[in-house]
């Protein structure tokens, strides 16, 4: 399954904090006609890199079926980021 | 069933006790021996880990600092695959290039089930490393 949401957070040394949740089905859709183009040119770059089409595409879409799960929390001076996707 | 027998049968289900502590265990019960001993497994919730997980806390002059990442083992797995997928020009362009930097490592023998195999037993492997400023565990859960 695709990942159905990503929440970006920002805790700044100084100032407001900032969280941002993104659908990402939505945001696909909208985007759908950028993601054709992305496709279509990938497809050309792996047949001008002899590399093998469909498989390629599939690889893609495994890994982005497998990123359900992944979190990066990184704290550093005072600043901390939190990236998490579910 | 008895409730000892049932447990021993999850056990068994769980890939906790191989086949024959299984078999040990339910003839002693049967026979109403004492138990003998199994090797208690780590816990883990949920049987086959996960995620591969990241965790680095350190102190430098800036106030501590954190990093905390966790990896689904099947991102690891897609990756694996995606890398089988190099052309063989290019892998002796890498190879040339780690040879010059002093690597002399041969990518071309890495095949991709080799690579899966390693992903499968990562969850046997816990590296920490501590040193007085930083402390590093890399595990999977």
């Amino acid at each position: 399954m695709i990942p159905q949401l990503v929440t970006v957070r920002v805790k700044p040394r100084t100032g407001r904090r900032v969280r941002v949740w993104v659908p990402v089905l939505p945001v696909l859709l909208i985007l759908s006609p950028v993601l054709v183009l992305a496709v279509a040119v990938a497809t050309v770059a792996c047949l001008v890199y002899r590399i093998r089409v469909f498989p390629a595409l599939g690889s893609g879409w495994r890994i982005v079926s497998a990123l359900p799960g992944t979190r990066f929390d990184l704290e550093y001076a005072h600043t901390a980021v939190l990236v998490s996707i579910r | 069933m008895s409730e000892q027998r049932k447990e021993i049968l999850e056990m068994l289900a769980e890939g906790k006790i191989t086949a024959d502590e299984a078999d040990r265990l339910i003839a002693a019960l049967e026979s109403d021996r004492p138990v003998p001993a199994v090797p208690a497994p780590a816990p883990r919730p949920n049987g086959k880990p996960r995620y591969l997980r990241v965790v680095v806390d350190a102190n430098d002059h800036d106030g501590p600092s954190r990093v905390n990442i966790r990896v689904p083992l099947q991102l690891l797995r897609a990756g694996v695959r995606l890398a089988a997928l190099i052309p063989p020009e290019a892998l002796g362009k890498a190879n040339a290039e780690l040879a010059k930097s002093g690597v002399p490592f041969d990518l071309t023998q890495l095949k991709p089930e080799q690579l899966e195999e390693l992903v499968e037993h990562l969850d046997e492997m816990t590296v920490e490393v501590d040193q007085a400023d930083a402390k590093v565990r890399i595990f999977s859960e």
